[in-house]
């Protein structure tokens, strides 16, 4: 949202400076993400006054003689039609640049040139689309002489010496009111202290009842219909403030009844809608106008006031001629119903919606207007028949009220929420007085009653007061909370997290290994899963994902590190080993007792080296061992036998589950030939993947209450054909004080037996 | 290897039938078609599977409870100079030491949760478009990937709610995973961390909110800062803030430049009441900002991409 402090200065006295202003804005009220200073943008435009005016012959263009109030007469070329003896323009100064390229890359800077050959033109009489005031580009802009005279800055009469301040939305979610400047006006007088001056209502209408209206309650709160009728021509001859306002908020002005329906959206939140009444009653096929609000049913057609056909669902909500839809409630108007330049007779519309249908015909249909935006936020019904009332005024040169109806079945009541100003205090941390909290809240027109315990009504547009703590956030943004003293609370310390604990001592020991932590995305491809071996069908799958690289849960963490390491064995990096914990999730695990998916933390490593020989699995294995051993944790590796998503992707014949006692704690080993292949990956790797969360179960601290004095030590070789883990259990059986490891495996050339060789220690 | 040579004959004559399509009369030739490709994707299936097989035929099969090949050495680990930590984690490990060492226990957010948790518990109504703010992604099942931690609010309110029962706060913090449906630059990310606070207790102030925060942002920039404040809109919370900070000069800030850190406020009563604590008894408030800036500001680093790359390059400096 735009917000043009200009006008904004109109509805509300500003005792402090811009920049204290805008800090304020910010404090109390929403967001400013920018200001646009405007204070330049109109130097070295002027108001003239086209003195002589001679047509070219056999051009479209007029040489002009502009009196630019200095004693002497300025020479200036123009091309459009309808420039004419005694008007008053805006005249760009040689030198001055063009407002509406102001913006550009390269602004357009006018200078003096020859036209025709033989002609000096001295700068440009500019169109409004040229002022950056609107669109319009078929006549250069004519101002009207009681508002300005030859010589004036074009930006003094126009009031565009201006700050723009860009509006974060986002955080105004539940305050329709602020979409309105008067509404915002309101709360600048609420943060500077001072009593907002209600505007009046001018033009009070009186229902007559004569046009037929019947509404779905569900979602039409109110809708109120202005019969007008032509009884002359608005001229709109001259360049307005009007204009300004409506070019600041980001609309163009278009014809003097859509800008007035506008300019009355900008000022009151309150959109409206112009229907051609003869249009309308045709189209509905009788003889009077009968309005009828519903829900569209499926497959309805409608096109809209852009020409795009739209296919209607159950959601979105029609305004209807007869039961005929003519327009697409809050969202846009129908092109069968639309005003011309022959319309006679209009029926105006002031209604609210159902913000929650808005909201699904806002995505259903794309469509983000000005109006949608407000609607979307739920505006408050109480105004739609003074607006329309206004409106009414705005156009009274080219017509009168000839009907009005409005349909308003369950009229809105904002509550009365009683509160102790001690409550207010002990939420905040404050010691406001109740004065003070009082006259806060009737700054901005709330009614309050009592002195401790307070009565407070809100007004109207505040549909958004309910509770005890609404009405506390008020006090407290308001008064600003950065006056409120941070005090920290008396509070022990807590007990760390034996998760975070051992997630933290596992990353320092991989560390320590030489290991690389990574993070990697928990949203994969389908072509990732199937590359490394698993069932894609085992992944929760995203709707609505950024790609299709992004669209599927994983299940593991092993095929993201298979990923990463293919990319940085290309960087080239020639050996590394790269490694995450994080969380998975698989469906065939179901649903946990909260009835969410049942969710495991993995611990997961993927080792690489750039070269075709030796066996990657012994590396990977002792990553595991040493790893363990650190949590005084000793696993036993077994064949690998499991379909588990995490095993899948390893090479059975060259990998081990890994177990401790009856635990099942992961897998360790190769990959499959076609998974490194897939993954375009040297040869020498391998990795694992461990569950944590059972790693977090079975750890225990280290204790090392032995004697360290070796009192003997001996090599032993056993020559066997058994494995190694056969072999080594009958050592120790032999054994049983000794602390063994191992020292070498030989196996001659041709024999099956091996020679293992290990180093025992007796203390 | 019979096998395969006699599919890929299968394959041959298969292809040979295409042929015939010329022979097949007009209305039929769809249907044709379709049978013929069915066969082919069977037997293309079926070469794939066998060539697979003969890839792992030949594979050469491991002692596993050994400690090394035969006639190899003993295998190492690599050098410690090699290894590094993320440091996202590193950070959010200190980010969870000073929260606990403040009193707050620590619960790990979901990756994966629903509509109950990542909404409506937190008094978003239905349907309101304050929900479509978050972009949010979803599954096939509705399940949401969190938009933001204030998922966990509701279970860790639930959990601890006997701490208020036994005369004591809730004091917890939940950093996690979350994920938003927006496009990746060097500022925004699909994929980030956040770190939620919850406090609640009998008298606790919308004060002692801005002491906790101010205090944890401190000893996080290990140095004295200056905050502000801006009003905020969140359904769960009641008054809704947001928090911020002034860059501090170390970190190349100049004056006035306040960063947005998090958003906060009292826990709105019905959020409360839903995790069945009695909002007339207890107040709390609550938080949830961004680590990935934090972490960014503190070193400096201008790209969020770097952090789920997974490039060595930039891991080996940390």
């Amino acid at each position: 949202m735009l917000i043009s402090l200009n006008w904004l200065k109109k509805c509300v006295k500003i005792p402090v400076s811009d920049e204290e202003l805008i800090r304020l804005i910010g404090a109390r009220l929403v967001e400013v993400e920018g200001v646009v200073d405007e204070s330049h943008k109109y130097d070295g435009i002027k108001i003239v006054r086209v003195e002589t005016a001679e047509k070219i012959e056999g051009t479209h263009l007029t040489l002009c003689m502009v009196n630019d109030g200095s004693a002497e007469l300025t020479q200036v070329l123009c091309g459009a039609p309808n420039v004419h003896e005694g008007m008053l323009a805006a005249w760009i100064a040689p030198g001055a640049t063009v407002p509406a390229s102001v913006h550009e890359d390269a602004p357009f800077v006018i200078g003096t040139r020859k036209m025709l050959g033989k002609y000096d033109s001295h700068g440009m009489l500019a169109a409004p689309d040229e002022l950056d005031l609107g669109d319009l580009h078929d006549g250069i802009a004519e101002i009207d002489p009681e508002m300005a005279k030859p010589g004036d800055k074009f930006a003094d009469i126009f009031e565009l010496d201006d700050k723009i301040l860009e509006i974060e939305n986002k955080s105004l979610t539940h305050r329709p009111d602020t979409f309105g400047l008067i509404g915002f006006a309101r709360e600048v007088a609420g943060i500077l202290g001072q009593k907002f001056e209600e505007p009046e209502v001018k033009a009070e209408l009186e229902t007559t009842g004569d046009i037929k209206i019947e509404v779905d309650e569900n979602v039409c709160g109110r809708y109120t219909a202005v019969v007008l009728e032509k009884h002359g021509e608005i001229k709109k001859k001259y360049l307005s403030l009007q204009d300004t306002y409506l070019a600041k908020a980001g609309m163009r002005p278009i014809d003097p009844i859509v800008d007035a329906t506008n300019y009355l959206m900008l000022l009151t939140g309150q959109p409206l809608h112009a229907f051609d009444y003869d249009k309308f009653v045709a189209v509905g096929g009788a003889k009077e106008p009968k309005i009828i609000v519903r829900l569209a049913k499926n497959g309805e057609k409608l096109t809209l006031l852009d020409g795009k056909d739209v296919e209607l669902n159950e959601n979105d909500i029609v305004i209807t001629s007869n039961n005929v839809p003519v327009a697409l409630a809050g969202a846009m108007g129908g092109a069968s119903t639309m005003i011309d330049e022959n319309t006679k007779n209009i029926i105006l519309e002031s209604a609210t919606f159902s913000l929650y249908n808005l909201r699904k015909t806002q995505m259903a249909h794309g469509i983000f207007s000005e109006a949608i935006t407000r609607f979307t936020k739920g505006q408050p019904a109480y105004q739609t028949l003074a607006v329309a009332g206004e409106c009414a005024e705005m156009l009274k040169d080219g017509f009168k009220v000839a009907g009005v109806s409005d349909c308003y079945p369950k009229p809105e009541k904002t509550p009365a929420v009683e509160i102790a100003t001690s409550e207010i205090n002990n939420l905040l941390g404050t010691d406001y007085s109740n004065d003070l909290i009082k006259k806060t809240l009737t700054n901005v027109s709330f009614e309050v009653s009592g002195d401790a315990n307070l009565k407070v009504v809100a007004p109207a547009w505040r549909t958004d007061i309910h509770i005890k703590e609404d009405i506390t956030e008020e006090v407290g943004r308001l008064l600003g909370y950065d006056n409120i003293a941070p005090v920290l609370p008396k509070h022990g310390t807590a007990t760390p997290s034996k998760l975070f604990k051992l997630k933290s001592f596992s990353r320092q020991t991989l560390k320590e290994f030489g290991a690389n932590e990574v993070l990697t995305y928990s949203f994969v491809s389908e072509r990732l899963l199937e590359n490394a071996g698993l069932d894609t069908k085992n992944s929760y799958k995203i709707v609505n994902s950024i790609s299709p690289e992004l669209q599927l849960v994983r299940q593991s963490l092993i095929p993201s590190l298979l990923d990463k390491a293919h990319m940085n064995q290309k960087i080239p990096f020639d050996k590394f080993a790269l490694f995450e914990m994080n969380k998975i999730y698989r469906k065939d695990w179901g649903m946990d007792e909260e009835d969410v998916p049942t969710e495991k933390m993995n611990i997961a490593l993927v080792l690489a080296e750039r070269k075709t020989t030796g066996d990657a699995y012994y590396k990977a294995k002792l990553f595991v061992e040493k790893y363990l051993a650190k949590l005084n944790i000793e696993a036993t590796f077994k064949p690998l036998k499991t379909k588990t998503a995490e095993a899948l992707p390893f090479e059975p014949k060259r990998s081990a589950e890994v177990w401790v006692g009856d635990r099942y704690l992961g897998v360790v080993g190769e990959f499959k030939t076609v998974v490194k292949r897939n993954f375009k990956l040297a040869d020498y790797l391998a990795g694992f993947e461990l569950d944590l969360l059972a790693i977090l179960e079975l750890e225990s601290p280290k204790l090392v209450a032995k004697d360290f004095e070796i009192k003997d030590k001996q090599d032993l070789t056993v020559t066997s054909t058994k494995t190694y883990a056969e072999v080594l259990a009958e050592v120790k059986e032999k054994y049983p004080e000794a602390e063994i490891s191992p020292v070498g495996i030989y196996q001659p050339e041709g024999k099956e037996e091996k020679n293992i060789t290990f180093h025992l220690e007796f203390r | 290897m019979e096998e395969l040579e006699k599919l890929k004959l299968e394959l041959k004559s298969l292809n040979s039938e295409y042929a015939k399509i010329k022979e097949v009369p007009a209305e039929k030739r769809g249907e044709f078609g379709r049978e013929l490709n069915a066969k082919k994707n069977a037997i293309l299936e079926r070469i794939k599977k066998a060539e697979e097989a003969l890839l792992d035929a030949d594979v050469v099969p491991l002692d596993i409870t050994a400690p090394c090949s035969s006639n190899e050495p003993l295998p190492e680990v690599y050098s410690v100079f090699e290894g590094s930590e993320h440091p996202l984690m590193t950070e959010l490990d200190r980010v969870t030491e000073i929260y606990q060492l403040m009193g707050f226990d620590v619960v790990e957010s979901r990756q994966l949760d629903d509509e109950f948790h990542m909404f409506d518990s937190l008094n978003f109504a239905k349907e309101h478009p304050a929900r479509d703010g978050y972009d949010t992604f979803r599954t096939e099942e509705g399940l949401i990937p969190p938009a933001h931690t204030s998922t966990m609010q509701h279970r860790v309110l639930k959990a601890y709610k006997h701490n208020l029962d036994e005369g004591k706060d809730i004091a917890v913090v939940v950093p996690g995973r979350v994920y938003r449906n927006e496009d990746v630059d060097a500022t925004h990310e699909h994929t980030f961390y956040q770190c939620e606070g919850v406090f609640v207790s009998k008298d606790c102030t919308l004060g002692n909110m801005l002491g906790i925060l101010r205090e944890f942002f401190e000893k996080y920039y290990e140095q004295k800062l200056n905050i502000r404040t801006q009003p905020g809109y969140f359904p769960f919370t009641e008054p809704s803030l947001e928090f911020m900070i002034e860059k501090p000069k170390s970190l190349g800030g100049k004056k006035g430049d306040f960063l947005e850190m998090l958003g906060c406020g009292m826990i709105h009563p019905n959020v409360l009441k839903m995790a069945g604590i009695d909002p007339t008894k207890y107040h709390g408030f609550a938080w949830g900002g961004g680590i990935d800036r934090l972490v960014m500001l503190r070193y400096g680093l201008k790209d969020v991409r770097h952090f789920e790359s997974g490039n060595l390059n930039f891991l080996k400096e940390f």
